[in-house]
């Protein structure tokens, strides 16, 4: 983990979402895809929490963070910050996503808005050359990642509640055959995805094999190093720091 | 250098008038970016209680003002598996530690100082908090019963809202020097829950404030160390002014610990004299 000041050097706006580029070399060359960097944001220790962020993007510059429209204080200084601000980032805090030695096609799965988070990951796998589709399951078409985000040679599938992308519904009538396809799976989403993701890899596997599914335990944390024990949650067979032992982990291990 | 133990024949030297606050730095085993245990004066750990506790399920933190609310339900490994698997991180350290020594059953931190005697050469003192609901009989009693397991300096915990009423207690039963301290018991939600724990940053450091104030009218012989709500050089300087020996950091080491380093490289021309201490200049 660092310290460093980053400089916000784009933003893109879609609707009431940002999308923040920000210029930092240093933590980006640390940075793996599902783990979690610490922004401060406000002015002096107000507020006083740094705000969890999970990066959509990650390059050699350095990194991009989605700002979703909510009523927190901290992301809604973020969304005023101009452009050419210097903010305070900790990071990268805890594990990301591994892949597998001897995988060739992984499936990343995702949910909602945490679906966004797998984004630097399916960049680098399919940079890798590993064949990867991505399927995510979203309210509406406006929280769904637009296909001109993802690597050409990436396999989209979108499922929406309204219909308004891809079918209508989840994606369980999906998966049977993506699970039966992907050598490795990545996800993103909330516990009760995770449960309904266990039951269909049961379903399509037999089983629910240690080193066959990651996910990624999404929470906030307050130090990111191990001393505060508040991010500690009931995972891996014990109530575990997930700054330390996650936040992604084997999907066995979240539903223990 | 500073002793915050000179009544006590093992003395407890420090050469800086940062200390790293309780849990800090977890148990001398979680640090952050830029900081070293060099920084520090001395190392205050994580409370431990005699047996394991799981603590509370999350939500365990959130934001208030100024500040916020962290109730870990007094998670910890247990006394025994503790000293087992951090002893070796502790001998390592070249800054004294402080070992904080949860309550819970009556006894137990009796129980665990008694156990203390392998530690002693890496212990350097235990911390003892006085919980909000105690009386002075009881302060008494619990402190009275460390300070015959165990020859190690003893730092007591006051609640700053009690600081006055307990302090001349605490160093009667034989607490080496008094820590000011435990900042008010607050609620506020989180997740559709209450989260209640002690206020813990900026919005913490008038209370500590006003607790020093009262005390130094008390004119104790004994160090005092401030804690609770110290966020920067100004805050710190102000405590030693008021009467502390040393100030102690926690909530700065986890939201900033560049600034946190920078204030530990910037008090060390601050450090206080008192009566009793041992210099460099002999």
């Amino acid at each position: 983990m660092i310290q460093v000041r980053a400089q916000i050097r784009d933003r893109e706006l879609h609707g009431a979402v940002h999308i923040l580029h920000l210029h930092a070399p240093d933590l980006a060359r640390q940075l793996h895809p599902g783990q979690a960097v610490l922004i401060q944001t406000g002015w002096y220790v107000d507020p006083f929490l740094r705000r969890t962020f999970y990066p959509v993007a990650i390059d050699d510059a350095g990194f991009a963070i989605r700002l979703a429209p909510d009523a927190d204080r901290g992301r809604a200084w973020l969304r005023m910050a101009p452009q050419g601000a210097e903010i305070d980032i900790l990071g990268p805090v805890g594990r990301g996503y591994a892949l597998p030695e001897r995988t060739r096609r992984i499936l990343c799965l995702g949910q909602g808005d945490a679906a966004w988070t797998l984004l630097p990951l399916v960049h680098a796998a399919s940079a890798q050359g590993l064949g990867v589709a991505l399927a995510m399951e979203a309210s509406t078409k406006r929280q769904t990642i637009p296909p001109r985000d993802l690597p050409i040679t990436v396999e989209y599938h979108v499922a929406t509640l309204d219909g308004s992308a891809g079918r209508r519904g989840d994606l369980r009538p999906l998966l049977p055959d993506l699970l039966r396809w992907a050598d490795a799976v990545m996800a993103a989403g909330s516990l009760d995805f995770y449960h309904v993701l266990a039951r269909m890899i049961e379903d399509a596997r037999m089983i629910l094999p240690r080193d066959y599914a990651q996910a990624l335990y999404q929470t906030d944390f307050l130090c990111g190093f191990g001393a505060c024990q508040a991010c500690a949650a009931d995972v891996a067979g014990g109530r575990r720091r997930v700054c330390l032992r996650g936040p992604v982990f084997d999907l066995v291990d979240i539903l223990r | 250098m500073l002793n915050l133990a000179p009544r006590n024949k093992l003395g407890l030297v420090i050469d800086s008038p940062l200390l790293a606050g309780s849990g800090a730095v977890g148990y001398g085993d979680a640090w952050p970016p830029g900081l070293r245990p060099e920084d520090f004066g001395a190392i205050i750990t994580a409370p431990v209680s005699a047996a394991p506790r799981k603590g509370r399920p999350q939500p365990r933190l959130t934001e208030i003002p100024g500040g916020f609310l962290l109730d870990t339900g007094g998670h910890n490994p247990g006394f025994r598996r503790l000293a087992a698997s951090q002893i070796r991180t502790w001998r390592r350290l070249p800054t004294p530690v402080i070992l904080a020594l949860a309550g819970g059953e009556p006894g137990d931190r009796a129980w665990m100082a008694a156990h203390l005697e392998p530690l002693e050469d890496v212990i350097a003192g235990v911390e003892l908090s006085v919980s909000e609901d105690v009386n002075l009989g009881e302060t008494a009693a619990f402190i009275a019963a460390v300070r015959r397991a165990t020859p190690l300096p003893i730092l007591a915990r006051l609640p700053v809202t009690r600081a006055t009423y307990l302090a001349r207690t605490a160093i009667v039963a034989g607490a080496d020097a008094l820590i000011v301290g435990t900042p008010p018991p607050a609620s506020y939600p989180a997740s559709q829950t209450l989260i209640e724990a002690p206020l813990s940053g900026p919005a913490a450091f008038p209370f500590t404030l006003r607790a020093l104030s009262l005390l130094a009218e008390l004119d104790l012989d004994s160090p005092i160390i401030a804690a609770g709500g110290v966020y920067s050089l100004d805050d710190a300087l102000l405590c030693l002014e008021m009467g502390a020996s040393a100030v102690a950091i926690r909530g700065l080491v986890w939201r900033d610990p560049a600034a946190a380093r920078r204030l530990a490289i910037n008090i060390r021309p601050f450090m206080p004299e008192m009566e009793g201490v041992e210099s460099d200049e002999g």
